[in-house]
């Protein structure tokens, strides 16, 4: 599934096929929020994801009358995530740009206000084609726990001697407190501030983690990770808790990762916002980007990547401007690719572009992924970047997957509008994946290095 | 009609597994890495090529016999097996390389809830097979780079069908002698089906080192898988084999897929198994090898597992799948070793001087490139 970071292993899920007819809208109304109360979420959330759900399907009702819908609600005690599939390609997805808002002027804005409205009701909203299915619309609300107390964790002390386990239940909390009163907010986890997420989505195995403890149960680092998509598996940590220059904790900690995912479908494993712990001797430096804190100045952060097979080789789809990038970083990486040029010759284009952005409210940092490709790309670009500027949202990217060259059309406007390619992540897609990064507004330029 | 629809017809086992790709061709892979030559050393393939009968025959195959079916059931392949090792003909089983022989011993004796014990870095089929058919692979840490004994007992229970022992070990070489290997099967008493897989058995000179074969008689429950594709040089042909009691292989037997083994192969099999002048010079070519290479690891500061086999496995300072890219940049292929759950690991085949030699500089080019 498309943007499946954190998602858990296994989950409930509860369908309904339908005619999109807004005779049926308190049907599927009905069935969101019964099964979202089942589901776990509390009364207001599942109350607000109903809402969404039904400005999604009196859109569709409107744009695509009469055509099969399957919504799928599903979830795993700390979320509730409602998708429609529909079997269209021609529909107008203009409304769900993050930016509609900002055009008051049209005609049609009444009713796509209402999808705005539902899209930002909502912790995630994610809109993608698949060829041979259709449209995908994701809402995604979820639970609210409350934040973990400041009570002060237990001491950690220097282990003479550890042993590597799956924490249960108390562990892993203990592991997230210590991690947050030890390391800077940006390279935990954005839900470590609160447990009883924690615990959960350990519980529905969101993540995997294992810790370091000595025969007594103290405890002495920790990792965990996670399925980001179908084929990288991001990592965080190695947190180390007032262990002596020198542990083997770390290095152990990292094996421990490998061994679970070497023999799995992954192709890499990601450190994004390694820790200071991290061993650097299992990974290589994928490239830097600046981190805007939510105070202070912003950070330059090199993220790791170890690819977890050998490159075969492939084929990447480019454009001019962004060839001397990616030369330059698969020669220095020695990634074997062939570079096919995606060119301009005046050919018809479909007039709106659509975008679909990806908040992670605990960083400040959307990432926007495209949908369509159209003649207003730069325009929409720039539309979003204002809008999410306006928001305050710090941390910009856009992700571009190289085996699909229409989306390597969007290079002159993330140019234009002042992204810059700052990581290429092998495979991570269906091909490489490029994250290019909005620079910072003249009142912000990256200091510190982390 | 969507295709998607139909994965609700797939097995959960089957959806959370991942096809294994193998390498692109040679002619490929050069092209993306920009190298003009390749030395192999990644599927420990033998150089010297298959025995000077088999190439003789490989040389002479008339094309017009390829519209002919070969024998089903390799009927003078296990002739010739047969009398060479003193067993009947039907103990033997021939397969599509030894890999096609582990789904046979695995669909033969687990049914859903069964469960198959090995160890976790070893040959990593085993463990695929059990977990693509549904069935649970316990995988025992190894101990000292070799297969912990013990252990594997202590995680037996009554769903366990069939424990798998690589002997020697790839890729680590080390090996379990004759006293080890049959106080195993005597402390086993018969009730589980031991597997031990020989692929690299005509490498080893060792004198303790257990013919498996030999201790079938003794012990019924054991079956011995041995491949073509290693010493033989047949890799290409793709031919393997199992031997076993009678009963044993008469119940394999019914999940065995026939006329899977072409005809070449079988008779380059059949032509190179009784040459022991073959097997000779390769151990020789690898001696020569280790030799030389060895000695030259140890200059680059590169800790290396050398044991049985015609392979060597080198602790890299930096990620195996890096040092992968940066060697076939210079036209060297290896193994990486995080499959096999060693990161930071390469396994390197023990082959002629000049490809070792390519090695050496190509891996001192890689130090050199990344200091630590």
């Amino acid at each position: 599934m498309k943007g499946s970071a954190l998602k858990p292993l296994s989950q409930s899920l509860l369908k309904l096929n339908l005619q999109t007819s807004l005779s049926f809208l308190s049907v599927v109304t009905t069935f969101i929020e019964k099964s979202a109360a089942i589901l776990g979420l509390e009364e207001k959330e599942a109350l607000l994801l109903t809402m969404a759900g039904e400005e999604i399907f009196s859109h569709l009702c409107q744009k695509a009358p009469d055509t099969e819908v399957e919504i799928q609600c599903s979830g795993a005690g700390y979320y509730v995530q409602i998708e429609f599939l529909i079997d269209v390609y021609n529909l107008d997805l203009k409304a769900f740009n993050l930016t509609t808002p900002i055009r008051p002027e049209e005609d049609a804005f009444q009713e796509d206000l209402g999808l705005i409205l539902a899209s930002r009701s909502v912790d995630r909203f994610q809109i993608w084609e698949e060829k041979g299915r259709g449209l995908h619309l994701c809402l995604i609300k979820e639970k609210v726990y409350p934040q973990g107390t400041d009570e002060v964790p237990l001491a950690a002390r220097p282990l003479a001697e550890f042993f590597l386990k799956t924490p249960d239940r108390e562990e892993i909390k203990l592991m997230a407190r210590l991690a947050l009163s030890q390391y800077p907010s940006q390279v935990l986890p954005v839900f470590f501030p609160f447990p009883g997420k924690v615990a959960d989505m350990a519980a529905e195995k969101a993540f995997k983690a294992v810790v370091a403890v000595d025969p007594q149960g103290h405890m002495g680092g920790g990792i965990l990770w996670y399925w980001r998509g179908a084929k990288i598996v991001a990592c965080s940590g190695p947190y180390l808790f007032n262990q002596l220059q020198g542990s083997a904790i770390a290095e152990a900690l990292v094996e421990a990762v490998l061994a679970d995912i070497a023999r799995t479908k992954a192709v890499g494993l990601l450190c994004r916002y390694p820790t200071a712990d991290l061993p650097a001797k299992y990974f290589e430096p994928l490239g830097s980007f600046s981190f805007f804190p939510s105070e202070g100045s912003p950070l330059s952060i090199t993220a790791y990547f170890r690819q977890l097979q050998e490159d075969p080789g492939a084929m990447v789809w480019s454009h001019p401007e962004m060839e001397p990038f990616l030369r330059q970083e698969f020669k220095r990486r020695t990634l074997p690719r062939e570079i096919r040029t995606v060119t301009d010759f005046g050919e018809a284009k479909n007039p709106f572009s659509v975008l679909s952005p990806t908040f992670d409210r605990g960083r400040s940092l959307v990432t926007l992924q495209p949908v369509r490709p159209g003649r207003d790309g730069e325009n929409n670009l720039r539309d979003h970047l204002e809008i999410l500027r306006k928001e305050q949202w710090r941390n910009i990217y856009f992700e571009m997957d190289l085996s699909k060259s229409w989306q390597v059309e969007f290079v002159p406007a993330l140019y234009n509008n002042h992204f810059r390619p700052c990581l290429v992540l092998p495979y991570a897609g269906d091909g490489d994946l490029v994250l290019f990064q909005a620079e910072a507004p003249a009142s912000q330029s990256a200091g510190n290095h982390l | 009609m969507d295709a998607h629809s139909l994965e609700r017809l797939v097995p959960e086992y089957i959806r959370r597994f991942e096809a294994y790709i193998p390498s692109k061709p040679d002619d490929v892979l050069k092209k993306f890495y920009g190298c003009e030559r390749l030395y192999r050393m990644n599927n420990n393939e033998n150089p010297l090529g298959p025995p000077v009968q088999a190439q003789e025959v490989i040389r002479r195959f008339p094309p017009p016999r390829a519209s002919i079916y070969p024998s089903g059931d390799s009927f003078h392949l296990r002739e010739k097996l047969a009398e060479t090792f003193g067993l009947h003909i039907d103990q033997f089983l021939v397969g599509n390389g030894a890999n096609e022989v582990i789904t046979f011993v695995i669909k033969a004796f687990c049914q859903e809830g069964d469960n198959i014990i090995t160890a976790d870095k070893t040959f990593a089929v085993y463990e695929w097979v059990a977990e693509f058919s549904g069935y649970e692979a316990r995988l025992v840490p190894l101990k000292d780079f070799g297969f912990d004994d013990q252990e594997m007992l202590d995680r037996i229970d009554e769903r366990t069908k069939i424990l798998f022992v690589c002997n020697p070990n790839n890729p680590t070489g080390t090996y379990w002698d004759q006293g080890r290997l049959r106080r195993f099967l005597d402390r086993i008493e018969g009730r589980q089906i031991v597997v031990v897989d020989e692929a690299y058995a005509e490498f080893v000179a060792e004198d303790d080192f257990p013919d498996g074969i030999s201790l079938i008689r003794e012990y019924p429950n054991l079956v011995v898988f041995r491949t073509f594709s290693k010493m033989y040089a047949l890799a290409g042909l793709r031919i393997g084999y199992l031997v076993g009691d009678r009963t044993v292989v008469d119940l394999i037997r019914r999940t065995c897929v026939v006329y899977s083994v072409n005809g070449l192969a079988q008779e380059a099999a059949l032509l190179a198994v009784s040459d022991r002048e073959h097997i000779l010079r390769t151990r020789e070519m690898v001696r020569e090898g280790k030799a030389y290479l060895l000695p030259e690891l140890e200059r680059l500061g590169l800790p290396f597992v050398s044991g049985q086999g015609n392979f060597v496995m080198v602790k890299m300072p930096i990620d195996d799948g890096l040092v992968y890219r940066k060697l076939m940049a210079q036209g060297v292929m290896v193994r990486t070793m995080t499959g096999f759950r060693f990161p930071n690991y390469i396994r390197v085949t023990i082959t002629h001087r000049e490809a070792l030699e390519a090695l050496v500089e190509a891996l001192a080019k890689v130090l050199t490139e990344n200091r630590f």
